[in-house]
């Protein structure tokens, strides 16, 4: 993947197996974002592709997508659930059965109240759950959340991590851009550290934990992108 | 393309639910009220303060060297003649006499010399008014009144013209391909602000990403487009419907001309040329307009643009009358046949009569193919240039991204 003469990621090949939650780690500018723009498409790659069950992905081969970008926004002067019942309806839902996913997600998210409010008129964090609520309107069978909590407050960060090990559960594959090791330790089956658009580190947890003399996520991280002082981020 | 319904009905409620958007569609037939209001009152303010000023009397006198007052009518006025004009004017001048009117021996010629009293920038009028009405009812009984409707020129005609056999009305067959014109600037210049700042939203709200990863780019523009074509139909409607209404019971009040609609010529061909150029038009200016606010990251940047899109349309005004009389002209062919500005002369001279069945395909086609190139560098734009939040794309860019 390549802007301008710039290249930014570079022969980077990983699988996601079906089911698990696969942890994408990496400091700041390491390409995480970039790489999974370029697999969706909003990136034109300069090689490559993101295949499901060995299809090559795009938004009309009928895979069941859920993506809440790092970047946050949604529809501001339109409701709540005007906005969650466009995104349910586009995911293929009917409006009422979009309408029902979204009043209960609301409900479980303590924002029921909120509905008929126009999204600009939400705090960040609350908007922020609307849009996971959409990503995860259609119980999509392929999750790919980039930093979900950033900016939560623990309480919300906790009830965000449960929804995901739900969905989890339920049999959604999901993909995880974090710098959070310890939603790392607690979600991830495995993961991939990338470092200047490269893969540093790829497997288990344990596997990548063995391949650095069984060091802990935090000294692999710092090992890994000291000479950036990058740190890894702890829940407040 | 199996979203095309539901980005069309969120387009089209939520631009429904804007209050903007009622006020600039009722902006129109408001404004249009108001000034037909003002005239309405003008008028008739007008034509109280003439009836009260041609009831008003003043003291006159008049000099008639042209021989042609008559005597009688000077003393139905309640005015006499004098021979000393510098003594009369000064009569004027020290206010013991309010006009004096001065006859010369050649009227045509010469001028009619009126000295008075001022009574006000309006009022003023009324010594002329009187002037004019001696010289015109001493002269009357000369002539016969079918003589002085000749010169009045209030003698009425009638003109029937034939073209291929039939009668042919030049004026009324432009009426009917001609509302498409109408139409279209009509929209353009009330919708392209709109049309421009569609796209701009998605990127301003930092929604672009989960859109893209949810329906087609294609699809949301194509949806964007037909909810804009319906949201100008909306805004036409309520125009159109109180405009109608104000006319049929408001015509006379107002004095406005009486138009029959039923005879309004209807001619198939050239009414179904003008909508396919309209269509063609629409779709070409809409991609284009989409297309620049695509590629720009505001909708405040993208209005920029509005008033060179808009250019596109006013220049070719200026040869207008080149359209009507030399439709085979260098200037008029390139303006006619370049995509740009060729809706404003292709519907002007299919409105007029003078453009080809041959002329209007090649206008058609080329409007139809840029139309074309138009929406797919408006989808290409808006894929590529998602997740340019802050700056423009450009060209290179957007070719260079295969």
């Amino acid at each position: 993947m390549d802007f301008g003469n710039k290249t930014v990621i570079e022969d980077l090949s990983f699988d996601v197996h079906k089911g698990e939650v696969f942890g994408f780690l990496g400091s700041n500018g390491s390409g995480k974002t970039t790489t999974i723009r370029a697999l969706l498409g909003i990136y034109q790659p300069t090689g490559g592709e993101l295949t499901v069950n060995g299809t090559p992905f795009s938004v009309s081969t009928g895979t069941k997508l859920g993506y809440l970008p790092e970047e946050r926004g949604l529809y501001k002067k339109e409701t709540v659930l005007d906005v969650m019942i466009y995104f349910g309806q586009l995911k293929g839902l009917t409006k009422t059965e979009a309408k029902t996913h979204a009043e209960t997600y609301l409900a479980r998210v303590k924002l029921a109240d909120k509905a008929t409010t126009r999204i600009d008129k939400l705090s960040g964090g609350q908007q922020q759950k609307v849009q996971l609520g959409i990503t995860i309107m259609n119980d999509p069978e392929l999750l790919i959340l980039d930093e979900p909590t950033k900016g939560f407050d623990p309480v919300n960060r906790r009830l965000l991590m449960d929804i995901i090990e739900e969905h989890q559960r339920a049999g959604a594959t999901v993909i995880f851009v974090t710098h959070q090791m310890e939603e790392v330790e607690r979600l991830c089956d495995r993961i991939i550290l990338l470092k200047d658009g490269k893969s540093r580190a790829y497997g288990t947890i344990e596997e990548v934990k063995s391949s650095f003399n069984n060091a802990s996520l935090d000294d692999i991280f710092l090992e890994v992108y000291g000479d950036e002082n990058a740190q890894p981020e702890r829940s407040e | 393309m199996f979203n095309l319904g539901t980005v069309f009905r969120f387009e089209v409620k939520r631009t429904l639910k804007k209050k903007s958007f009622w006020i600039m569609a009722a902006a129109f037939p408001i404004i249009i009220g108001v000034v037909f209001l003002i005239i309405y009152f003008s008028n008739q303010a007008t034509s109280r303060a003439a009836a009260e000023t041609k009831n008003q009397k003043f003291s006159f006198v008049i000099t008639d060297e042209s021989g042609l007052i008559d005597k009688t009518l000077v003393q139905q006025f309640g005015a006499s003649e004098v021979t000393d004009k510098t003594a009369a004017i000064n009569d004027v001048i020290d206010g013991s006499l309010d006009a004096y009117f001065y006859y010369p021996k050649d009227v045509i010629g010469s001028k009619v010399q009126i000295y008075a009293k001022d009574a006000g920038l309006f009022d003023n009028s009324r010594y002329q008014a009187v002037a004019q009405v001696l010289l015109r009812q001493s002269v009357a009984p000369t002539v016969s009144p079918e003589v002085t409707a000749i010169l009045q020129n209030t003698v009425n005609f009638s003109s029937t013209t034939y073209k291929d056999g039939v009668p042919f009305d030049g004026f009324m067959q432009l009426i009917a391909p001609g509302v498409f014109l109408v139409l279209f600037y009509l929209l353009i210049a009330m919708f392209g602000n709109q049309m421009l700042s569609s796209t701009t939203e998605e990127k301003e709200n930092r929604v672009i990403e989960m859109i893209l990863t949810t329906i087609k780019a294609r699809t949301l523009i194509i949806g964007k487009i037909l909810s804009l074509l319906v949201l100008a139909f909306i805004q036409v409607m309520v125009i159109l419907v109180p405009t109608v209404i104000a006319y049929i019971f408001l015509r006379n009040v107002l004095s406005l001309p009486n138009i029959d609609l039923s005879t309004i010529p209807l001619d198939p061909v050239r009414i179904v040329i003008a909508a396919l150029l309209f269509i063609s038009s629409f779709l070409l200016f809409t991609g284009l307009l989409v297309a620049i606010g695509a590629a720009v990251p505001t909708a405040k940047e993208a209005s920029g643009f509005f008033g060179v899109v808009m250019a596109f349309l006013f220049v070719p005004l200026y040869a207008v009358t080149l359209f009507i009389s030399a439709p085979d002209s260098g200037l008029v062919r390139f303006l006619s046949f370049f995509p740009l500005t060729a809706p404003i002369p292709l519907m002007l001279r299919n409105a007029v009569g003078n453009l080809s069945i041959g002329d209007a395909i090649i206008g058609i086609l080329i409007l139809s193919v840029s139309a074309a190139i138009a929406l797919t560098l408006a989808i290409r734009l808006f894929q590529y240039g998602a997740l340019e939040y802050s700056r423009r794309i450009s060209l290179g860019v957007l070719f260079r991204k295969k």
